[in-house]
């Protein structure tokens, strides 16, 4: 059995837990979250297992990284379910980690081989870069997500439609499908802060890195390529966020907009990078 | 042996009428006075018309709940409302009929109704259940209740409990100033550091306050046109906890707070908008984006609409938070549809054993006969009397089994009513009150009735 495939065990675990949820039963909620956990558990085993019997150099294939992004979004969601007592989160975040625990089983397991090109130095400086890069995406999806809710939230507050305010013995899943129970918007405003604050100063870095790199592959700190441009946005873009935030107080709906543009310009620069035109962050 | 209910509400009397009675019945001494009066009422032949008593007082609603004795019938209830009605008001007429009566069936699905909350200003409000308990406790003090009061008022809580846990009837609050509380809630996580603007000394408006700090809010500021009426209405409306966490403020500084508030509640007597777009507007940017909650209980409005408008601001009047108390109204009503059918079969549950009641003194005086003519003849054969007892008390059972069943279907059975009265004189039972209340028979019906022993049979 391949890793891809022992990956597949926490992607049914995860399929399957929905069965619980959608069921709309209270006392099957509990099994639902239980399932999730153990996912993730199962997950971080299968990632031990692999990095103990192949190390680090597995990180420079494709689907390793998609795997690795994976667990790391999950790793994201279940800090803040202990800071924020957030779970309902889980509801929404499990079916992005269980897509791309599916797309890491289809993307060929093909190592980039980048001796001929980087100093080992440089090869430790990439795999921080994508360390980082990858953290710090798993923040801005999880900033995501919370925006959605967000705007969603607000937007019934304000139109004063849909708002129940009162039904406490209502299943998690109406809940949070129906009547957006389970957050305010302060809290997520706060949620979502947080993950502007930790996310933004890792992408930093992590672009950083990749400039160097860049530098150094190319002998050139910038050379014209999309995913140059769309990252420099993208971190422009949190840049922007992150000061008005600090500078001006910006907070709640613009504040959530802004974070959605972020990272649909994280997705496309991602896409960009493994699979619309790999050639031009310098896979091929 | 009647269940009587006498009684007024909200839906039978004014308010008005309803302080009258409930002043007469302020204090337990005065219930207590009221209730041996009613149970000193007798008949003709000077008997005692009722048996036990319990008085139900609350704010909307005061009734009498009796067990009558077994002599008193339909007659004898008038009488007793007439009495009643003439005691709290004397001077009015008996035809203005403020006062509701209601009899068996009726009286103790009222009861069951009234302690489930379905008869309530507001349905499934919960003090009434307590109230009710309340009542029971003081007609246990006073002594005034008796086996069937205690069934039926402990049927009473059993069925309330039902319809709570059965029925979502209390699952939905539709008070103005818990919804306003809950809708704050959506917006701000944490209640006990946001700053509270209250803009006039409206009643709805002191009982949201009171909400907002039951919920944890510590800083309230009351401004009011006149200071002193602001002042004078702190000292009158909060506890002394309260008014730790309530500061009055000058009318004309409000606005200086309002970078500062996080929630804005309006409920003044004024004709036109207290608080306008253009107000609010340059304060956003100095608040930093911070979402501004705006409740306006008042009517006419005092916030301009336009305000809702505002990006990070949440306006709320009384028709907005009354849309969403109308929702769980119906839910409400909705609920107490099904809420209805259990008190029916709770009522009807309740009077099956208290008809079960009736052949109660018939079962123990048969028993009793075939006793004391076994006994006689047994006697001329068997000298050993634990062995003869035993004799007797298998026979008995043996020979009375299946007409005791018949007899206590009858006692539930409306259609077969006669059969006790058959079963009278074809044994030739006396059930006088002297005989009844003979020491041995009296232990016996109280144990039957006492264990259980009168089961319904369907």
């Amino acid at each position: 059995m391949t890793t891809g495939e022992l990956y597949l065990i926490p992607f049914f675990i995860y399929v399957f837990s929905y069965i619980f949820l959608l069921l709309r039963k209270k006392k099957f909620y509990q099994a639902f979250v239980s399932l999730i956990y153990a996912g993730f558990i199962i997950q971080s085993l299968i990632f031990f297992i692999w990095l103990n019997l192949h190390g680090l150099k597995d990180l420079m294939s494709v689907d390793w990284i998609v795997f690795f992004n994976a667990w790391v979004i999950m790793i994201v969601v279940v800090l803040f379910n202990l800071f924020y007592k957030t779970k309902y989160i889980l509801i929404y975040i499990t079916p992005i980690v269980a897509i791309n625990l599916l797309i890491g089983f289809f993307t060929p397991h093909t190592y980039i081989n980048l001796k001929p090109f980087f100093s080992n130095f440089d090869q430790a400086v990439l795999l921080t870069h994508i360390i980082l890069i990858l953290i710090g995406d798993s923040l801005f999806a999880l900033a995501f997500i919370i925006s959605l809710i967000y705007i969603f939230q607000e937007r019934r507050i304000k139109i004063k439609k849909n708002l129940k305010l009162f039904d406490k013995k209502n299943h998690p899943f109406d809940e949070v499908f129906y009547q957006g129970k389970g957050y305010n918007l302060e809290l997520l405003d706060s949620m979502n802060y947080q993950c502007l604050k930790i996310g933004f100063p890792l992408i930093t870095v992590g672009i950083a890195m990749g400039i160097y790199l860049s530098s150094s592959l190319f002998k050139s700190f910038m050379i014209v390529k999309p995913i140059e441009i769309i990252s420099l946005a993208t971190w422009l873009i949190y840049a922007v966020l992150l000061h008005e935030r600090v500078a001006k107080g910006l907070r709640g709906k613009k504040a959530a907009v802004f974070s959605i543009i972020g990272f649909l310009l994280i997705i496309s620069s991602l896409s960009f990078s493994f699979y619309l035109f790999p050639e031009f962050h310098g896979f091929k | 042996m009647d269940i009587l209910i006498i009684g007024l509400s909200h839906k039978s009397a004014e308010i008005g009428d309803r302080e009258v009675v409930s002043k007469k019945l302020l204090t337990p001494e005065l219930r207590q006075e009221f209730a041996k009066k009613l149970l000193n009422l007798k008949d003709a032949g000077d008997r005692p018309l009722i048996k036990e008593i319990a008085i139900l007082t609350t704010c909307n609603r005061s009734e009498f709940i009796m067990d009558l004795s077994p002599w008193a019938v339909g007659k004898e209830a008038h009488f007793i409302k007439d009495y009643i009605s003439e005691y709290f008001f004397a001077k009015k007429s008996v035809d203005d009929d403020l006062f509701y009566m209601l009899l068996n069936l009726e009286a103790v699905k009222h009861l069951f109704s009234v302690a489930s909350s379905l008869d309530s200003m507001v349905i499934g409000e919960p003090q009434i259940l307590g109230q009710i308990k309340d009542a029971y406790n003081e007609s246990c003090e006073f002594k005034t209740n008796g086996q069937v009061l205690n069934k039926l008022f402990h049927k009473a809580f059993y069925c309330a409990k039902r319809v709570r846990t059965e029925t979502k009837i209390a699952s939905s609050p539709v008070s103005v100033s818990y919804a306003a509380v809950e809708l704050s809630k959506k917006i701000f996580n944490s209640l006990s550091d946001k700053k509270i603007l209250l803009l006039g000394t409206g009643e709805m408006g002191k009982l949201t306050a009171k909400h907002f700090i039951k919920s944890g809010v510590h800083n309230i500021y009351i401004a009011n046109r006149t200071k002193e009426k602001a002042c004078h209405f702190v000292e009158e409306s909060f506890g002394m906890n309260e008014k730790n966490c309530v500061d009055v403020i000058d009318f004309s500084e409000y606005y200086k707070l309002l970078p500062h508030t996080d929630i804005i509640l309006c409920s003044t007597g004024s004709e036109g908008y207290v608080l306008r777009y253009d107000d609010i507007m340059p304060v956003i940017k100095l608040r930093k984006q911070r979402p501004l909650f705006l409740i306006d209980i008042s009517v006419p409005r005092n916030i301009d609409p336009e305000i809702n408008k505002i990006s990070n601001v949440y306006l709320y009047d009384i028709d907005d938070i009354g849309k969403m108390i109308e929702d769980n109204l119906e839910i409400r009503k909705k609920e107490a549809e099904t809420a209805g059918e259990l008190v029916e079969i709770n009522a009807k549950e309740f009077m099956e054993w208290k008809n079960s009641l009736n052949a109660v003194p018939v079962i123990v005086l048969l028993r009793n006969k075939v006793k004391d003519i076994l006994e006689v003849e047994l006697s001329k054969y068997i000298g050993e009397k634990k062995e003869k007892d035993l004799i007797i008390n298998s026979l008995t059972n043996k020979i009375l089994h299946e007409p005791i069943t018949l007899i206590k279907k009858a006692a539930v059975d409306s259609n077969e009513a006669n059969m006790l009265e058959t079963l009278k004189t074809l044994f030739n039972l006396d059930l006088s009150k002297e005989t009844l209340h003979k020491k041995g028979n009296d232990n016996a019906i109280n144990k039957e009735c006492e264990k259980g022993k009168i089961k319904l049979v369907k």
